[in-house]
């Protein structure tokens, strides 16, 4: 018994910590985008991304967990379809593989300046292909929302829960295959524009100018803001900046990277960032309102026009003394559950008063219970 | 013999002071107690008769000195509260509009006191005045007759125009809690003299039985006026048999009737309509069982769904 309780006590601590981390996850995954679209430093924007990775490996090491114990117990399809497991698993491994994993790969392989390191420039790329995927993080809204005693019904519960995991899944998961499938299905998109943009320039530079050129280098710097630095055979041509302002501003996916011949090009991709931040914050804004219009409108709204009824009817068919109307509203007086009311109302509790008078008495407040130490 | 005593106080204070009594009158919680008694009888029983409570006793006794003992504890709060309601709360002037003499107040009042606590050493008695003590207990006349002289409508026309009582809203309202007061008292005639005029269920009365006890009652209370006494008993007949019941009768008939089942902590629950008009609205359907005076239903209906009570 005492170790039965000791279990669920842990249980429920686990289970706050995983509300407070899920809680943290959701602000850290609006900082992370609001800090690009706000300019902040690298540093500040290095720290959210490690802090990034640590919630990503956290909420994997839980799902795997739940997954372990829920297939110890042979319950594991019942843990993915219905426990919401696929809800744990989408908002965790995924993430970690694709987005926060390889970001983190990148902070710690070429955080300080510009990487020369061919193998690792395709790291960078699948990372920044998967930074969409993390749309997929919106998810774990839907894990604290299950939190939430937004009803006393059970059943009210577990529909506004379905519907709201509805429409914040099919929101995200849209938002996801549409960006995925953006590139392959040469959808135009910010990212192919920047693209072009800086092939155009890289050409038109490896064909019309060559490295001892001072006075075309000057004339590069007004020709495209984006071109940051041009190095010939692993030697710095031209640098828009010094060394220690790119070790303070930018970070790993802060640049694109092209190469023509001996010539290799670093691009400015902090702009094309800012756009993608811009439409995650869009996103979870969306989702977080969402979430928000169904807890505070709907789910009054499923509450009056459906368990509210059901819930005084109930207490008048089981309880003898209960004769409390159920209220009916006037502009939903014809739904099905409301026409039923009526007949409880005019009907039954009539009914039931009479057959209560004649019978004498009501619900027994005292229960043999409450004195049971004196037996 | 005191020791007994001793227990069964220990016993039924207990009863008492649970939770789930909280907010009833002491009448009502009398009511409950018994309820809770007689309906576990049977698990109560080995406990209660044994050599910890009252050894070798049967339960017909022990449901004697159990009863006896709960009307003593319930008296111990009740009378002074019904004392206070006759002394204090009741004003007794509207007596002076009725009849052209004059009593003196004080003696009215001790004597009514007297009257009222006698009948109610009858258990059968207090169940009746469960309703009416609740009615005067929770001020239940205040509020609705205050409304109804804001509305001027059918009730306040049946008050001041058919039944013409010249009197301001204050001693009207006082009349109607005298004569809540004294409805029970339609059953001062014992079992036998009452047999066929009572209806087991409704708890109407024949208009032939009020005449009766009218005549009864006018001499045990021979300085409260004549239409006090009629209003108190014609409400309990029905007025369905009676289109020409006082309307200070069927008002008394409807808020004891609301009261016995009063309770003023009930919580409403979200999506179900106010206490009060929960039970104006089942009443205006069972009008003719009770013997209601279904415009007065219709009218303190709104007035309940008008203030959400």
């Amino acid at each position: 018994m005492i170790g039965e309780n000791m279990k669920e006590k842990t249980v429920q601590f686990l289970e706050s910590i995983v509300i407070v981390a899920i809680i943290l996850v959701l602000i850290q995954t609006f900082l992370e985008d609001f800090s690009v679209l706000a300019g902040w430093s690298w540093n500040i924007r290095k720290t959210l991304v490690i802090t990034g990775f640590c919630f990503d490996l956290f909420f994997t090491i839980e799902f795997l967990t739940r997954l372990f114990s829920s297939l110890t117990n042979r319950k594991g399809l019942e843990y993915i379809v219905f426990g919401k497991g696929w809800i744990d698993f989408m908002a965790s491994v995924p993430l970690l593989m694709f987005n926060s994993g390889p970001s983190l790969l990148a902070v710690m392989a070429g955080g300080a300046l510009f990487p020369g390191v061919g193998g690792f420039l395709n790291v960078l790329k699948v990372a920044k292909a998967i930074r969409i995927a993390r749309v997929l993080r919106l998810l774990r809204v839907l894990k604290i929302f299950k939190q939430i005693k937004y009803a006393d019904s059970v059943m009210a519960q577990r529909h506004i829960a379905k519907v709201t995991t509805l429409a914040i899944t099919v929101f995200v998961l849209t938002s996801f295959l549409i960006n995925l499938l953006s590139r392959p299905l040469n959808i135009f998109s910010a990212e192919m524009q920047f693209n072009e943009k800086y092939n155009r320039v890289a050409d038109y530079i490896s064909e019309n100018i060559r490295g001892d050129d001072t006075g075309a280098f000057d004339e590069l710097l007004n020709i495209e803001e984006g071109l940051l630095v041009i190095k010939d055979g692993g030697k710095t041509i031209f640098s828009r900046y010094d060394n220690s302002f790119y070790r303070r501003e930018f970070g790993p996916a802060d640049y694109q990277y092209t190469e023509r011949g001996s010539l290799g090009f670093f691009f400015d991709s902090r702009d094309l960032l800012k756009l993608q931040s811009r439409d995650n914050i869009i996103f979870f804004t969306v989702v977080v309102i969402l979430v928000i219009i169904l807890l505070v409108y709907y789910s009054p709204h499923f509450a009056i026009t459906v368990t509210d009824p059901i819930h005084v009817m109930r207490r008048g068919l089981k309880e003898k003394s209960y004769n409390l109307e159920v209220k009916v509203p006037d502009r939903y007086r014809d739904d099905d559950i409301f026409q039923m009311a009526t007949l409880y109302n005019e009907v039954f509790l009539p009914l039931k008063d009479r057959s209560r008078a004649e019978e004498g008495g009501g619900d027994l407040e005292l229960k043999i219970e409450d004195i049971k130490d004196i037996f | 013999m005191a020791l007994e005593e001793q227990k069964s106080t220990a016993f039924i204070v207990r009863l008492l002071k649970n939770p789930a009594l909280h907010g009833f009158t002491p009448l009502q919680k009398e009511e409950h107690i018994l309820q809770f008694l007689s309906q576990n009888s049977s698990q109560l029983y080995p406990t209660l008769s044994s050599s910890n409570f009252f050894p070798n006793k049967n339960w017909d006794q022990i449901w004697s000195l159990l009863t006896k003992t709960l009307f003593t504890e319930i008296n111990k709060e009740m009378l002074p509260a019904l004392k206070s309601i006759i002394e204090e709360k009741l004003d007794f002037t509207f007596v002076s509009f009725l009849r052209q003499q004059n009593y003196p107040f004080t003696k009215l009042k001790e004597e009514l006191y007297n009257f009222i606590s006698a009948l109610l050493e009858k258990p059968e008695l207090r169940r009746a005045y469960t309703g009416p003590l609740t009615a005067l207990w929770v001020d239940f006349t205040e509020k609705y007759i205050d409304q109804v002289f804001v509305r001027r409508e059918y009730i306040h026309f049946e008050l001041t125009k058919v039944q013409r009582l010249k009197m301001s809203r204050e001693e009207i309202k006082n009349m109607i809690d005298a004569s809540i007061l004294l409805r029970p008292a339609v059953f001062i005639l014992s079992a036998i003299e009452s047999a066929g005029a009572v209806e087991s269920v409704s708890g109407l009365v024949q208009p032939h039985f009020v005449d009766k006890v009218f005549k009864v009652l006018k001499k045990k209370l021979p300085f409260l006026p004549d239409e006090l006494l009629r209003s108190s008993l014609n409400s309990n007949v029905s007025f369905i048999e009676n289109r020409f019941l006082e309307a200070t009768a069927r008002l008394t008939a409807i808020f004891t009737g609301r009261c016995r089942t009063f309770n003023p902590h009930t919580k409403t629950d979200r999506g179900a309509d106010t206490p009060d008009k929960s039970w104006f609205s089942i009443a205006r359907r069972n009008y003719r069982f009770y013997g209601y005076d279904i415009k007065i239903l219709d009218e303190l209906y709104k007035i309940s769904a008008e203030n959400d009570w």
